[in-house]
C-alpha cells in the first residue's frame, strides 16, 4: 500500500513536471511564440532564436512563467513536427505568434520582419515587444 | 463757315428752346454712333491679338515640352519609352548555410524560367554579393543587408521601390521552392509593368 502511494506521487509529480517542461497550452495562455527552424543552421536564424527569447525573458518573464506565453522551437526537418510545420506553413526558418481573438486562434508570421530587422537588434527587439504587447491586450 | 453754323444754331436756340432739346438728342445720337464703331473696330483688333497670344503660349509650350523631353531623355533613358527596370541582388556572408544557398538557386530558376527575355534586354539585372567583400560595403549598406538577404528593386523614372524577400527566402526556398519562385515571379512580373 505505502509502495503504491509513494509511486502514485512519484507519477504525478512527474506529470506536472512535463507537463511544465512541455509548456502545455492552457486556458489562461494568451499568446504562442514559435520558432522553425532547420537541422542547418545559418547564424541569421540562431540568431533570430536567441533574440527573440531575450525580448521574452527580459519584458515577459511573469507571463513566460506563468503560462499566459508559451515560446517554443520546432525542428522542420523532424517527422513528428510535420503536422504542426505545416499548420503554420512553415518549411524553414520561421517566426510566427498565435494570439486567439473572441475564441479564435489567429496565427501572425513575422518572418519577414524577423529577417529584415534582425541585423538591427534595437528595432527587432522594440518592434518585437511592441507586437506582443498588443496581442496580450 | 463754322461760326456762321454756329451763329445760326445759336439763334434757332434762342429763339426757340425746344431747338435746344432736339440739338441735344441729335448730338447724343451721334455721338453713340461714333463710339459704336470705335468700339467695333477695337473689339475685332483685341479678339485678333488675343488669338495670336494664344497662338504664341502654344508655340512657346511646344517648345517648352520638346525641350524638357530631351532635357529628360538624357538624364533618364528609361524615361524615353515609360518602362521600368528591375535590380535584383542575392545578399550572402563568405560561409553560406543550406538556406541560402537555396534562395539563390531558386531565385535563378525563376529567372531562367519565367524572364529570360527581360534579363536579356536589361530590364531586369541581377546581382550576387558577398557582404564580407569591403567592395560590397556600400550596396550592402544602402540594402541594411549584414547577412544573408534577396531583395528586388523597381526602378520606375528614377524611382525606386523595393522589396524584402529574406523571410520569405529563409522560409520556403529549400523546403518548398515552387512557393517561393511563385511568390518571387509574381512580385517581378508586377515589377515590369
Amino acid at each position: 500500500m505505502k509502495k503504491n502511494v509513494i509511486l502514485l506521487i512519484m507519477l504525478i509529480t512527474g506529470t506536472v513536471i512535463y507537463a511544465q517542461n512541455t509548456s502545455q497550452i492552457t486556458p489562461k495562455t494568451k499568446l504562442l511564440v514559435y520558432y522553425f527552424h532547420l537541422t542547418s543552421r545559418c547564424h541569421t536564424c540562431t540568431n533570430i532564436e536567441a533574440t527573440t527569447k531575450k525580448v521574452l525573458d527580459e519584458n515577459f518573464k511573469t507571463e513566460l512563467d506563468s503560462g499566459i506565453i508559451i515560446f517554443k522551437t520546432f525542428n522542420v526537418d523532424l517527422p513528428e513536427n510535420k503536422k504542426i510545420c505545416k499548420k503554420y506553413d512553415a518549411y524553414g526558418a520561421t517566426l510566427a505568434v498565435t494570439y486567439f481573438q473572441s475564441g479564435k486562434e489567429k496565427i501572425e508570421d513575422l518572418t519577414n520582419f524577423a529577417f529584415s530587422k534582425i541585423y538591427t537588434e534595437p528595432v527587432f527587439i522594440s518592434g518585437l515587444k511592441l507586437k506582443i504587447q498588443e496581442h496580450l491586450k | 463757315m463754322s461760326n456762321l453754323l454756329i451763329n445760326s444754331i445759336y439763334m434757332s436756340i434762342k429763339n426757340k428752346p425746344s431747338h435746344l432739346i432736339m440739338a441735344f438728342f441729335v448730338m447724343l445720337m451721334l455721338f453713340y454712333a461714333c463710339k459704336s464703331g470705335t468700339d467695333r473696330k477695337t473689339g475685332t483688333d483685341k479678339k485678333d491679338t488675343t488669338q495670336i497670344s494664344q497662338n504664341k503660349t502654344d508655340l512657346s509650350q511646344i517648345k517648352d515640352s520638346s525641350v524638357n523631353t530631351k532635357q529628360d531623355d538624357i538624364a533618364n533613358p528609361a524615361k524615353k519609352d515609360e518602362l521600368s527596370s528591375v535590380l535584383i541582388y542575392n545578399f550572402h556572408v563568405t560561409n553560406r548555410c543550406p538556406s541560402c544557398i537555396a534562395i539563390e538557386e531558386a531565385t535563378t530558376k525563376t529567372l531562367n524560367t519565367y524572364f529570360a527575355a527581360e534579363m536579356k534586354q536589361g530590364r531586369i539585372k541581377r546581382q550576387i554579393l558577398n557582404v564580407d567583400d569591403e567592395a560590397n560595403k556600400f550596396i550592402s549598406q544602402k540594402y541594411e543587408a549584414f547577412g544573408s538577404g534577396l531583395f528586388v528593386t523597381r526602378i520606375y523614372k528614377g524611382k525606386e521601390t523595393t522589396t524584402d524577400f529574406t523571410g520569405d527566402g529563409f522560409k520556403y526556398a529549400r523546403n518548398k521552392e515552387e512557393k517561393f519562385i511563385e511568390i518571387l515571379k509574381n512580385k517581378i512580373s508586377e515589377y515590369l509593368k
